[in-house]
């Protein structure tokens, strides 16, 4: 949580931001069934669904200015000008590259590319390798330059995949080649393996690391992979090269 | 049920599940589980039970709960080891043991502690079951003379007490937490008339929002975030001794292990607050109504007693609201009420009926919980704390990975993954506010329940609010919630300190 003088202020953005939402809600349900009819139903007031999200978004616009009234007098008009230049300031920018602002996004990237990009349409098993070993390497290193460069190297390999995808070379390619994206995903995991060693090879502290990092990064998503797929039956989202022999494995007629 | 035939049920449920070999083994796997999840700094039992949850959802009914329960149990009390050895509470429910539980600790009698810190929390949980046993039957029976004016308001209260007591800045934040649950609660198709409410034409919102991945998301994410953000190290852990089990501590502390007992059963039957309150309070009382207050802090037994006795007896309290009026205690019961509704049991007032045995299923699986986790704690307290050692940027990765499947699995949804990340990440920035997450939770899951009942109340009374007035219990909750509103005004604390000063003053006249 944010120091005490650091949140009133942060308190005026976040209240005028909960009036403007609750009156979004309000204006949302405006648009709702209210006395009219509604397949085929004649409506009273009282049973309209905009009932409760009227009620929840005048409530929430009502205590949206009550927190920015609060603030408001917490941090006194004098400042709000200060307050609103900080938006425009250099501070601003200098925050937002703070180290930890940047392990934020870092955060951030790294879970939404697993789950928007690679999740969908690449093999559970290789994209939750790639994924903690780009995710534990980032920070198990320990050193923010690292963590950095690391986070480059995610980027461009996520570019790489929403080309590839959006381009439709995975449908191209499978005519010829089956899950050319589980492949793609398995040279990006050999890729990264490769580039993180060039990172670490001269400190004998990070290469023990590195080998905690990539032991985990495989043996965990096969651990948890395989008691979901096949003790708890349940089929990974997407499923490709590497669940197709693990089946064969499993299945085998021995 | 007479009582007699309710024991005779407790016996034979404990001795079914005593028998079979895969419960005990679910039973002791799960409260490892739980222990290790609670002595992670940065890790709590809400997400524990969110993550089983999802390996739960092919078992019966009674294995799962076995499952979540005992997990929910070993968190709770799992969040004294790190308290005690590094003096990070594993747990915000263990924050007050770290206050003598570390001084113990450095004087070399951290054994002792952890020994004390399993007694205490087996006899809270312990306590705590037998109120679920005994008071259930009171509240089922008088909530079956709600009505939806009723559900509504202890809804509404619900979200306003969570607010109100678990906001660590100021209580409107919390409000407004419970509030944005609401809204949450209100996307998808509404009950009574199919209307879709904030679907924006996308089709996936149609059936709304899935619980478990909201709490996933909101309670896993964040602290992913928080841990990995600010680089947390977790400190050097002090060196454990012999665990002995201080049975004799105990004995001699009987009546402080009863009230602090209550006081957990009583925080924890208060909609949405959890452990860590009860914790706290349950310490400040023993601290207040000691002889010798200037020993708290410096490591004082009654303390560690006090704060692990509430916190785990808050595990039962919270049991009591969740089955008998289908509203959570604590977030981590909040968690179990979804795992509940994916086992086909709806809890609140009809479960009596639905399910005669169910609360006594759970009063028994308690009580065995508490067994396995003393036992546990006794024999593999020193192979836990070298848990402590693992550093944190390599398990909430692991972590990370555990949501992202447990959201998906829970209804096989890619969907639930869009929907859990961007919470996740919305509750981060909640956080960092000082807005709480318990109340949005709880707002998500007692919404559909306020929404369905003042509709329904509102079509019964013909759009009129009088029955509020009208029925004793009604007007009850109701006068409570404005008194819980206007308790915060600035005016309302003048005006009751200054009739609290003239009362003073006339009582002192001679």
């Amino acid at each position: 949580m944010l120091e005490k003088d650091t949140l009133r202020k942060a308190d005026i953005f976040s209240g005028a931001l909960m009036f403007l939402f609750g009156l979004f809600v309000v204006y949302q349900a405006l648009q709702m069934p209210m006395k009219d009819t509604y397949g085929g139903v004649q409506n009273v007031w009282y049973v309209s669904p905009a009932i409760f999200p009227l009620f929840i978004g005048a409530i929430i616009a009502l205590l949206g200015i009550a927190l920015t009234a609060i603030a408001l007098k917490s941090v006194g008009l004098q400042q709000l000008r200060a307050v609103f230049g900080y938006l425009t300031s250099s501070e601003l920018v200098a925050f937002l590259k703070q180290p930890a602002t940047i392990r934020f996004y870092a955060i951030v990237l790294v879970f939404s590319s697993f789950i928007f990009v690679m999740i969908p349409r690449i093999d559970f098993f290789p994209a939750a390798v790639f994924f903690l070993m780009v995710f534990i390497s980032m920070f198990y290193f320990d050193d923010d330059r690292l963590l950095f460069n690391i986070m480059l190297f995610f980027i461009a390999v996520t570019i790489l995949l929403i080309v590839f995808f959006a381009a439709g070379l995975d449908a191209l390619l499978a005519k010829s080649w089956n899950y050319p994206g589980d492949w793609l995903m398995l040279l990006c995991i050999a890729a990264f393996a490769i580039f993180a060693w060039q990172l670490v090879k001269d400190q004998i502290e990070l290469r023990r690391k590195y080998r905690i990092c990539l032991l985990l990064a495989f043996c965990a998503p096969f651990t948890v992979g395989i008691i979901f797929k096949f003790l708890l039956l349940v089929p990974m989202p997407f499923e490709g090269v590497v669940v197709e022999l693990l089946d064969t494995i499993w299945y085998y007629d021995y | 049920m007479q009582l007699f035939e309710r024991i005779g049920t407790f016996l034979g449920i404990i001795f079914n599940l005593v028998s079979d070999p895969a419960s005990v083994a679910i039973l002791f796997g799960s409260v490892m589980l739980g222990i290790l999840f609670g002595a992670m700094p940065g890790l709590t039992s809400t997400p524990g039970v969110a993550l089983l949850t999802a390996l739960t959802y092919s078992m019966d009914t009674s294995l799962a709960m076995v499952c979540l329960l005992a997990i929910y149990v070993g968190g709770t009390y799992g969040g004294s080891y790190a308290s005690i050895l590094i003096n990070i509470p594993g747990t915000a429910a263990a924050a007050a043991t770290a206050l003598d539980g570390y001084p113990l600790a450095r004087k070399g009698e951290g054994g002792r502690a952890i020994g004390l810190t399993t007694t205490a929390s087996a006899i809270g949980t312990t306590i705590s079951m037998f109120f679920i046993v005994a008071i259930s039957p009171i509240i089922s029976k008088f909530a079956l003379e709600f009505t939806s004016f009723e559900f509504f308001l202890l809804a509404f209260f619900g979200i306003l007490i969570s607010g109100t007591l678990t906001s660590p800045d100021l209580v409107i934040k919390g409000w407004i937490s419970g509030f944005l649950g609401l809204f949450l609660a209100c996307i998808g198709r509404d009950q009574l008339q199919f209307f879709p409410r904030f679907t924006f034409g996308i089709s996936e919102l149609e059936s709304g929002i899935e619980v478990v991945p909201v709490l996933i998301g909101a309670f896993g994410i964040p602290q992913i975030i928080d841990v990995l953000k600010d680089k947390f190290q977790i400190g050097k852990a002090q060196k454990l001794q012999r665990i002995i089990p201080e049975i004799g501590t105990v004995v001699r502390n009987i009546p402080a292990i009863g009230r602090s007992a209550l006081i957990g059963v009583g925080i924890g039957s208060v909609p949405g607050i959890g452990e860590d309150i009860a914790g706290w309070v349950s310490y400040g009382t023993a601290k207040n109504t000691s002889k010798h207050p200037e020993t708290f802090g410096k490591g004082e037994l009654k303390g560690v007693l006090a704060s692990e006795t509430a916190n785990n007896a808050c595990v039962g309290g919270a049991m009591i609201p969740l089955l008998n009026l289908g509203i959570p205690g604590s977030p981590p019961a909040a968690m179990l009420l979804g795992a509940l509704m994916l086992h086909g049991v709806t809890p609140g007032p009809m479960i009596t009926f639905e399910h005669p045995t169910f609360i006594t299923e759970v009063a028994a699986i308690l009580l065995l919980a508490s067994c396995a986790m003393w036992i546990t704690g006794m024999i593999l307290a020193k192979q836990v704390v070298k848990v402590l050692r693992i550093p944190t940027q390599i398990f909430m990765p692991i972590i990370g990975v555990l949501c992202i499947i447990g959201s998906y699995s829970l209804g096989l949804n890619i969907y639930n993954l869009y929907l859990m990340l961007p919470v996740g990440i919305i509750c981060y920035f909640l956080t960092t506010m000082g807005y709480p997450i318990a109340p949005l939770v709880i707002g998500v899951i007692l919404g559909p329940m306020a929404d369905e009942n003042v509709r329904r109340a509102l079509m019964v009374s013909q759009g009129s609010f009088m029955p509020v007035f009208q029925r004793p219990v009604s007007l009850i909750l109701f006068l409570i919630i404005v008194l819980t509103i206007i308790s915060q005004f600035g005016w309302y604390k003048r005006l009751m300190s200054g009739i609290k000063a003239r009362l003073l003053g006339v009582l002192r006249r001679p």
